[in-house]
């Protein structure tokens, strides 16, 4: 069975075939070659500041940083740092030396979705787009989590002639089941790049799919991510200590935790200041002031229980929970580890002698980590260590969950475009 | 009402010996909160894991107003700590849990007191489902099930209970050389024709009541004239909802093997952490917590009590344990509080109905690195 979400006008649903959808796509592409990049900066400008205005968009989890990433001047830094500091590559031939350089779409682009984050699909879909590449969208759930209200304000956004609706025709967006293997393997076979976003067990089954010779697969996750905040920090300044909590809580908060590039644990270096215990309790007071979780599905309620338990019970361990139910909990040890994640406001603070010993961690599996140093030459050598050691992102806390380019170690727009040198 | 001038021990033992259904729930709710804040502080100054438990994350005892004022221990913990409120001397058995989702069993160490106090606790609820006279006890297990000697796992435990009931016990399943348990026709059929039409007690677990039995009499056409029999069966309803088996088509089925009213076929609810205590389905199909122990539904996320028609996670009260703390576990299942003191069976207090086991529902995203994620199949 599936659900045809929001398709190009005039195709019909249909329950198991994604040829109709296809070759509506394919027919969309010559238009979608024909904007110039500059008119589709501007139509997602005008995007932009309705996502704020529109009410059933101005709310949504994620909109306020989807609203500024989608800013003209970002868009444009986006662009230049993707397509080698020009983005009119994208709009046919552009003198380079002797010759001449442009940057023409892959083609159609399927992405599959994680279903964590509602503004998740857009940061897809919209490189894909600027690329001028017609894409096809799985969602992750039936319920399309807000995708739905984001692309109807999309569509209704306009500059100068070129309208949001008619940019919507070169993308469909679907849901199906994750077990109808004819549909997910029609997706990929369709597909001249595949963009996955999930867990192991979907990346592993999606890039099992059979796919063309020359498609491209581009995955996004599973990743992990961790904090670190050195003594220098913590001896330093207490407000500017303060303030790096409340970001490192702003990065808990935003998306339930649920984002790969959300903390789980925080590696914090003993210090002459603060216990272990004390930092935890400058933690529950920034937790403690957000606002309640819209819900929590019982079994991320009897995780968070679980761990909170094994915390307390535990004579090398202490915890510190909220009172108001499975809210929030600061989970303290001194395990040099990764922690499994429990999400949904559950951090683990673990105290360590120095930042040297979180090294042996990182790897490619850890997506960013959210650097709180007193000293920036030591967050540079902490950056040169954990990016080598296979870390994609270095941040100041509060800034961790920001979708930016590169993203896992990868500029999206430029592996979603096909060089072509011409030599006259 | 509770005799304050009695020892805790006498508390508990009158909560046992006496009319198990008959206490309304606020009575009951004070009660059991009595008890519960002189037993708990003993248990925790016994066992310091569960002390720190308390301390870091709960109101003091002594201001627990009702149970739902004790914080919950979550059943896992038995599966990561061995909680022991005893010295190892006191120890007389160890209960394991039949680990059938994988991973580690949980393990329950029982002193004198608290098996002598399971034993006649049970006894005490299934007397009033099943009246007080003994009768031919089948068992649709092994007989290696049973166990015997130092360690016991819960399906041996409720065997063994049930078997309190017996005048005489007749296995009806064989272990297998690979481990699989497999009828043994001759055996069920000469135990039937012996009891034709007399009361007997069949005990077994759902799920393979279900599958060894049931749907192999069904297979074979065979019924049996069994219109006294009353089945006990417990557990497994995971697997069964796997199948699309639900409780109404087991019910109906089975009695139709048995030749018995629909009546006939309690299922109960209980789990190792806390053997003794059992919630036995009423004629209206709901489960009561006997008076030495209670059940509350806690909404996800507040944790707080649900209000009637609310499903939430279902948290276990019992006053047996001493040798480990039991008292209040909450569990990973959820159920239906369906009413409190009106249930048309007659039974007072709070009543429930079993759900679902609770279950990751989806993937949790790319942040979930660790954990299981579903798959294209």
């Amino acid at each position: 069975m599936s659900v045809w979400r929001i398709t190009p006008r005039g195709v019909e649903p249909s329950g198991d075939r994604l040829t109709p959808i296809v070759e509506s796509l394919d027919r969309r592409r010559a238009g979608l070659a024909k904007i110039p990049v500059d008119s589709l900066v501007a139509l997602l400008a005008d995007f932009s500041a309705r996502l704020l205005r529109d009410p059933r968009t101005k709310s949504l989890e994620g909109c306020m940083f989807l609203s500024a990433w989608l800013g003209s001047d970002n868009l444009r830094r986006l662009l230049e740092l993707n397509l080698n500091g020009n983005p009119s590559y994208l709009d046919g031939f552009v003198p380079y030396g002797r010759n001449y350089l442009a940057a023409k779409p892959q083609g159609l682009v399927a992405m599959w979705m994680a279903g964590n984050v509602a503004t998740l699909p857009m940061f897809s879909l919209i490189p894909a787009l600027l690329a001028k590449n017609v894409c096809l969208l799985k969602l992750a759930y039936p319920e399309p989590e807000g995708t739905d209200r984001l692309l109807a304000v999309l569509a209704e956004s306009q500059a100068g002639d070129v309208r949001g609706a008619d940019l919507l025709e070169a993308a469909a967006v679907v849901w199906f089941d994750y077990r109808n293997r004819e549909l997910n393997e029609q997706m990929s076979l369709a597909a001249d790049v595949k963009i996955i976003w999930g867990g192991a067990e979907a990346i592993k089954a999606i890039t099992a799919l059979p796919r063309r010779e020359h498609c491209a697969e581009i995955v996004f996750g599973p990743k992990y991510s961790i904090g670190v905040i050195d003594r220098k920090k913590i001896q330093s300044d207490p407000e500017k200590l303060d303030q790096a909590v409340a970001g490192f809580v702003r990065d808990i908060a935003v998306f339930d935790q649920r984002a790969c590039s959300a903390p789980q644990t925080i590696f914090v270096e003993r210090n002459a200041r603060l216990s272990l215990r004390e930092l935890g309790g400058l933690f529950a007071k920034h937790l403690a002031k957000l606002p309640p979780k819209p819900g929590l599905d019982p079994y991320t309620t009897m995780q968070i229980v679980n761990v909170r338990a094994a915390w307390a019970m535990d004579e090398e361990k202490d915890v510190i929970a909220s009172a108001d139910g499975a809210n929030w909990t600061v989970c303290l040890d001194r395990d040099v580890s990764l922690k499994q994640a429990v999400q949904s406001r559950t951090i683990f603070l673990s105290e360590v002698d120095s930042w040297q010993q979180v090294v042996p961690l990182l790897s490619p599996k850890v997506q960013t980590v959210g650097v709180a140093f007193g000293d920036r030459d030591d967050i540079i050598t902490f950056a040169e260590v954990a990016s080598q050691a296979g870390v994609a992102r270095c941040v100041r806390p509060g800034l961790m969950n920001n979708h930016e380019s590169p993203w896992d170690g990868k500029l999206l727009i430029n592996q979603l475009v096909r060089w072509v040198m011409l030599k006259p | 009402m509770l005799d304050h001038s009695l020892t805790l021990e006498q508390q508990v033992e009158a909560l046992i010996r006496g009319p198990q259904y008959a206490m309304r729930q606020a009575e009951k709710d004070a009660v059991l909160t009595t008890i519960l804040r002189e037993l708990c502080a003993e248990i925790a100054e016994n066992c310091p894991p569960y002390d720190r438990f308390l301390r870091r994350l709960g109101p003091s005892s002594a201001d627990w107003q009702t149970i739902s004022d004790v914080p919950p221990l979550p059943v896992s913990m038995f599966k990561q700590f061995l909680l022991a409120a005893v010295p190892p001397e006191k120890i007389v058995r160890e209960l394991h849990s039949s680990s059938t989702s994988g991973g580690q069993p949980s393990r329950i160490v029982i002193d004198k007191t608290t098996a002598f106090r399971q034993t006649r606790a049970l006894a005490s609820i299934l007397k009033e489902h099943l009246g007080g006279h003994r009768r031919p006890y089948l068992v649709l297990d092994a007989e290696e099930s049973a166990g015997a000697g130092d360690t016991l796992t819960a399906r041996g435990a409720a065997i063994r209970g049930v078997g309190n009931f017996a005048s005489e016990t007749v296995y009806g399943m064989n272990k297998q050389p690979d481990g699989d348990m497999a009828a043994d026709w001759p055996r069920i059929e000469d135990f039937f024709q012996r009891h034709c039409h007399e009361p007997v007690l069949l005990f077994g677990f759902t799920f393979m009541v279900w599958t060894r039995f049931v749907e192999q009499s069904e297979r074979r056409a065979v019924k049996f004239q069994a219109s006294k029999a009353q089945l006990l069966h417990s557990g497994g309803w995971k697997k069964l909802a796997a199948q699309a088996v639900t409780k109404e088509d087991f019910t109906r089925r089975t009695a139709n093997v048995l030749s018995c009213d629909l009546g006939g076929i309690l299922d109960f609810y209980g789990m190792v952490e806390q053997v003794g205590t059992v919630f036995v389905d009423c004629e209206s199909g709901n489960k009561h917590a006997p008076a030495f122990a209670d059940v509350l539904i806690r909404r996800p996320y507040t944790l707080q009590p649900a209000e009637i028609g609310q499903t939430g996670i279902i948290e276990l009260i019992s006053v047996l344990p001493t040798s480990y703390p039991g008292q209040a576990l909450i569990t990973e299942d959820q159920g239906v509080l369906v009413g409190v003191d009106d249930c048309p069976c007659g039974r007072l207090g709070g009543y429930f109905r079993f759900t679902k086991r609770i279950e990751q529902a989806e993937t949790r995203g790319c942040g979930d690195t660790f954990a299981q994620a579903r798959e294209i199949r």
